[in-house]
């Protein structure tokens, strides 16, 4: 027995031993990473580059991870036919099957982009319209060829006639996500004779506010956008968005691409109101950004989802991204209730101060947006239609203005007229403002909500709760970040349920068809003790509804469901609201979000604790989830979602 | 001893305040902070951030006024504007921050860009303090306004919320890891290189090695996943309380929110912490006796010919737990701070994963006033300690 113990004593001090190891390694790539970088970026200083020689040196005589070794060559981004190459080396599907191992090679087909919007989105330009790079490494060698990078005889990576090796540092978060997806492309440009180092940094350094991104402290950087319904895009690929120590590191161009056709072609996307007439601008860019090869697109990240085998009618879909936008369409047998497991607790449920994409999906159960964007196309929910110049409801008519006027600028901003301001004229370009009245676009803009609309108390959606809602949201006491939409307003007027709303000239924003302001029920009583007890909620000042039960824990809205209960850390319940239309009334009369750990979450839903988890919560399938599918006890719901990867090159070198 | 309290209590304030500004500095001078993330904000075209917005929201989380002031307000609840004497206000216009920043970009030695500050554009002066929200401070029991976790609204709700689960949850593993650890550690010691002793020995070793989340899930999958797919009983996998009714086999229904029901929800998490804590518990218990055991004042005991019983009990248990007094006290803060690993792995809400989740969000008051809870128990522990020794030890005199 003694000498039982003794190995079992010397084998959790060698385990402990190893795993207190493991981490150094690590630690030592990093380092000698970044170090290797300082000493190309100062070649001059012939005595630094031996000392981190040395440090190579010994890091080698450590992990067998560790290249020899090298200088980065980041001088050949700007070449092309590199860019290409490496794109043509890039197996898509790899890449995302490493990403997501339990998907099939076929689903993994599914979540290629080619280009920096979704194949199914509206202004995806088509196949036929772009060019598109397959996976073909013997093209992407002949490019690196005739780009002058040749493969030695028993080299591994190639060089040009300088001896430089075509070795580019990469750089990516340390998401084990990421990591996973890196090791397989590093191989995939290994295979093709390209040298990549990756250097997996804190997110909070990569996406620091003043490192890493922020500093296009990069040579070829991986990170992933936000897609949406509309494609914005302007601060993303026109070329005076390029982040530069100039202008204060202004703009989202990290790659610091710039091609003029592309860049004016984004903008009059950006500044034009008609769908078919943006589609033709993003086609353009599209065309550019895929000829020219900035950055390679990779894949729609998932969005997991997983419910109880009889759930009925959760149905998310892509480009919506509030999956509960049918939630009174959703039922199991025989149940009266349906619990949703959420991850991120919630804040508080007034969303002009709270903005997680949590507390606006408890908010929408009982009061659903206006619009959905199912499969990235706008559609009306509560509004009676989308407010659109097709539709009648808006206007965007020619006015002309002077010195003083407030007037949004061609950056968008809202700034008062005067000389050396540049702004959009009418015809669409951008002009310099010498002080003689120029003429801009203004947008005229009817919103009409349905008048079938009521609130849990009976009483019907009305005037004064849309000018409750105008008047809050643009009180700078509210505790809100933004007021960039009333910022914009030039003016608006009530009628009913019907808002109108007059934007400054210049003011041209895609989506001018979505509702800006909403409504808050003005005749509530507050019930909750203190100096407002007794009250209405028109009578409380903007700046004290932070603290007010009544709207940051039991918000009224005028769908289907009512919150009834917030209990701090463990759920929100919700019942039917009676007096909602036929239509929004709830197939399930009772609903409760809890909150669950991602580590606690798939147990509680296989012991049917909780009915769903959502995107949120689940990161991707897991063996566990699939196993329980096959089983039929779940049923796993896996789309492409609207976050993209992609692999940036920083164009500047 | 009243003059060696008051000693140690002045001593005690002294040290919760030096850890309070300590944690406070630490806090507000890490990276990142509450404006992280403004940078994308402001760049979107639907969500844009004008540089006013910047300073209001600089000056809603105090950003605009020096730390050791942020310090006060949130300590004592002052300043709150110039000092007023005789209708006179006093030190006005004296600067306490900046509302806005000049900076400049230069290039540094490693040939990167950064970020110096040249400069203040828009001074703050005591007189600006007028009419902010402040706290009554922390040493009057206010703990303020949470940033992020629930928004603008009192701290103290947070905690509340929090405070008696995890009581509930550490104070049950405490005592069921008491009830444990001392018997087997003693009886370990007295059957020494027994069957039991080396069967137990093991086991607390397994149980020291292992991390508390590998048991957690163990349990999760043993007694909840398993069961339940089989159709047998089950225990629920997670949470402090059901949120609607369960139908467990052989117990049948189960209401939400009932006795029951808070009881099989605390049976797995305070089963793992338990776990955990009597192996080590047991360990010390255990060598502790073992080193009494040897000693001359048990073996004259014996020779008296006392009874095995009462010479274990009362010769060497009392003498053998003054070691163990300070690991017991010590776990007074514990009550409070909860075991974020194990609330994490059942979903249990409670004061670990709320500080986890405060430090994650920046919510800073919320951390602070957990980090100010926390040494104040520790304190009180310690002292609390030194008085038991005085009544487990007749040799120890507080003076």
């Amino acid at each position: 027995m003694k000498k039982l113990m003794s190995l079992l004593g010397l084998v959790v001090v060698i385990a402990m031993a190893m795993s207190a190891c493991q981490p150094v390694v690590q630690t030592v790539v990093v380092e000698k990473e970044v170090k290797v970088v300082e000493t190309k970026e100062v070649k001059v200083v012939e005595t630094q580059t031996v000392v981190e020689t040395q440090i190579v040196e010994k890091t080698v005589e450590n992990s067998v991870e560790v290249p020899t070794a090298f200088a980065t060559a980041p001088f050949a981004l700007a070449d092309l036919k590199v860019r290409q190459a490496m794109a043509y080396c890039t197996n898509k599907v790899d890449i995302a099957n490493a990403g997501y191992p339990l998907l099939t090679q076929e689903q993994a087909k599914t979540l290629v982009m080619d280009t920096f919007i979704p194949k199914t989105h509206w202004a995806y330009a088509g196949d036929e319209n772009i060019t598109i790079y397959p996976y073909d490494p013997e093209k992407g060698k002949a490019l690196l060829e005739e780009a002058g990078w040749t493969m030695a005889e028993g080299k591994e990576y190639r060089t040009d006639a300088n001896g430089i090796e075509l070795a580019f540092k990469f750089t990516t978060t340390s998401a084990a996500f990421r990591k996973a997806w890196a090791a397989v492309w590093e191989k995939q440009m290994k295979d093709c004779g390209i040298h990549i180092i990756r250097l997996h940094a804190p997110a909070s350094w990569w996406f620091g506010d003043t490192t890493g991104l922020a500093r296009r402290d990069f040579e070829i950087g991986a990170f992933a956008w936000v897609g949406q319904a509309d494609p914005g895009g302007q601060t993303l690929y026109a070329c005076d968005q390029i982040p530069t120590a100039a202008n204060n590191w202004a703009g989202q161009n990290d790659m610091g691409w710039c091609n003029e056709k592309a860049s004016v072609a984004i903008k009059a996307a950006n500044n034009t109101l008609l769908q078919e007439d943006r589609k033709k601008q993003y086609t353009i860019v599209q065309q550019e950004y895929t000829k020219d090869v900035p950055a390679i697109p990779l894949f729609n990240r998932t969005e997991t989802s997983a419910a109880v085998a009889d759930l009925t009618g959760f149905d998310p879909r892509p480009g919506e991204e509030y999956y509960i936008y049918n939630v009174t369409q959703w039922e199991r047998p025989g149940q009266d209730t349906i619990v949703i497991g959420f991850t991120q607790e919630i804040a508080s449920l007034h969303t002009l101060v709270e903005s997680s994409f949590a507390a606006n999906l408890a908010l929408l159960i009982s009061d659903p947006r206006s619009y959905t964007s199912l499969d990235y196309t706008y559609a009306p929910a509560t509004v009676k239609q989308l407010s659109t110049l097709e539709s009648g409801l808006a206007k965007n008519t020619v006015v002309e203005v002077k010195a003083g006027d407030s007037v949004a600028d061609a950056d968008s901003n809202i700034v008062t007229l005067e000389k050396g301001v540049k702004v959009m004229n009418s015809d669409g370009e951008v002009v310099e403002f010498d002080g003689t009245p120029v003429k801009m676009m203004q947008l005229v803009v009817t919103y009409e909500w349905r008048t079938d609309l009521k609130w849990p108390d009976g009483k019907e959606l009305n005037q004064a709760d849309f000018e409750l809602g105008y008047k809050t949201a643009c009180d700078k006491e509210n505790g809100a970040t933004s007021f960039i939409l009333c910022d914009q307003t030039q003016a608006i007027t009530f009628d009913g349920n019907n808002q109108t709303v007059t934007w400054k000239p210049g003011v041209q924003s895609p989506t001018y068809f979505l509702a800006p302001f909403g409504y808050y029920p003005a005749h509530r009583v507050i019930e909750s003790e203190g100096p407002y007890k007794g009250k209405t909620l028109a009578e409380v000042p903007a700046k004290d509804w932070l603290t007010l039960p009544e709207i940051a824990e039991t918000p009224w809205g005028v769908g289907g469901y009512k919150i009834v209960e917030w209990v701090k850390g463990e759920k929100i319940v919700y019942a039917v609201n009676e007096f909602a239309p036929a239509d929004l009334q709830p197939k399930t009369p009772n609903l409760i979000i809890t909150w669950v750990t991602p580590e606690n979450a798939e147990a509680q839903l296989l012991t049917g604790a909780v009915d769903l988890l959502d995107p949120t919560t689940l990161a991707g399938l897991t063996e566990q989830l699939v196993n329980a599918e096959k089983e039929g006890k779940i049923k796993n719901y896996v789309i492409a979602g609207a976050t993209w990867e992609h692999i940036d090159f920083n164009l500047s070198y | 001893m009243t003059g060696y309290l008051i000693r140690r209590i002045f001593q005690m304030i002294i040290v919760v305040l030096i850890s309070a500004a300590v944690s406070y500095a630490i806090l507000n001078f890490a990276p990142g902070g509450p404006m992280s993330g403004m940078r994308q904000t402001t760049q979107n075209s639907r969500f844009r951030i004008t540089e006013e917005d910047i300073i209001r929201i600089r000056a809603y989380y105090e950003l605009d006024l020096a730390v050791p002031l942020r310090f006060t307000r949130w300590l004592i609840g002052w300043p709150t504007g110039p000092i007023v004497i005789g209708g006179t206000e006093l030190f006005s216009d004296v600067v306490i921050g900046c509302s806005k920043e000049t900076t400049q970009e230069v290039l540094n030695s490693a040939g990167k860009y950064e970020t110096v500050v040249t400069g203040c554009a828009r001074p703050v002066y005591l007189k600006d303090l007028v009419g902010r929200r402040t706290s009554k401070g922390i040493l009057l029991g206010d703990f303020g306004n949470s940033w992020r976790l629930l928004r603008d609204r009192p701290v103290s709700q947070l905690l509340e919320s929090r405070i008696w689960k995890t009581v509930q949850l550490s104070g049950l593993s405490l005592i069921f890891a008491l009830l444990l650890g001392i018997p087997i550690g003693i009886y370990s010691a007295i059957k020494q290189y027994s069957k039991f002793d080396y069967i137990f020995t093991t086991l607390a070793f397994i149980g020291s090695a292992m991390p508390t989340f590998f048991f957690g899930i163990l349990m999760i999958l043993a007694f909840s996943i398993l069961p339940k797919s089989a159709g047998w009983p089950y225990l629920p996998a997670g949470s402090a309380v059901a949120v609607r009714n369960y139908t467990i086999p052989l117990l049948g229904v189960i209401k939400a929110g009932s006795t029951a029901d808070i009881l099989l929800h605390l049976i797995l998490p305070v089963a793992t912490l338990t776990l955990v804590s009597v192996s080590g518990w047991s360990r010390f218990i255990r060598t502790s006796m073992l080193e009494v055991l040897r000693q001359d004042y048990v073996r004259t005991a014996r020779a008296k010919g006392l009874i095995e019983r009462v010479v274990i009990v009362k010769h060497a248990l009392r003498n053998a737990l003054i070691p163990f007094v300070t690991i017991i006290v010590f776990a007074i803060p514990g009550l409070f701070s909860g075991a974020i690993i194990t609330e994490t792995i059942f979903s249990w809400p409670g004061m670990g994963r709320l500080y986890f989740q405060a430090l994650g969000e920046y919510d800073y008051p919320v951390a602070m006033a957990f980090l100010f809870i926390t040494a104040v128990l520790t304190v009180i522990a310690t002292l609390l300690r030194d008085i038991l020794y005085t009544v487990v030890d007749p040799r120890i005199r507080l003076t």
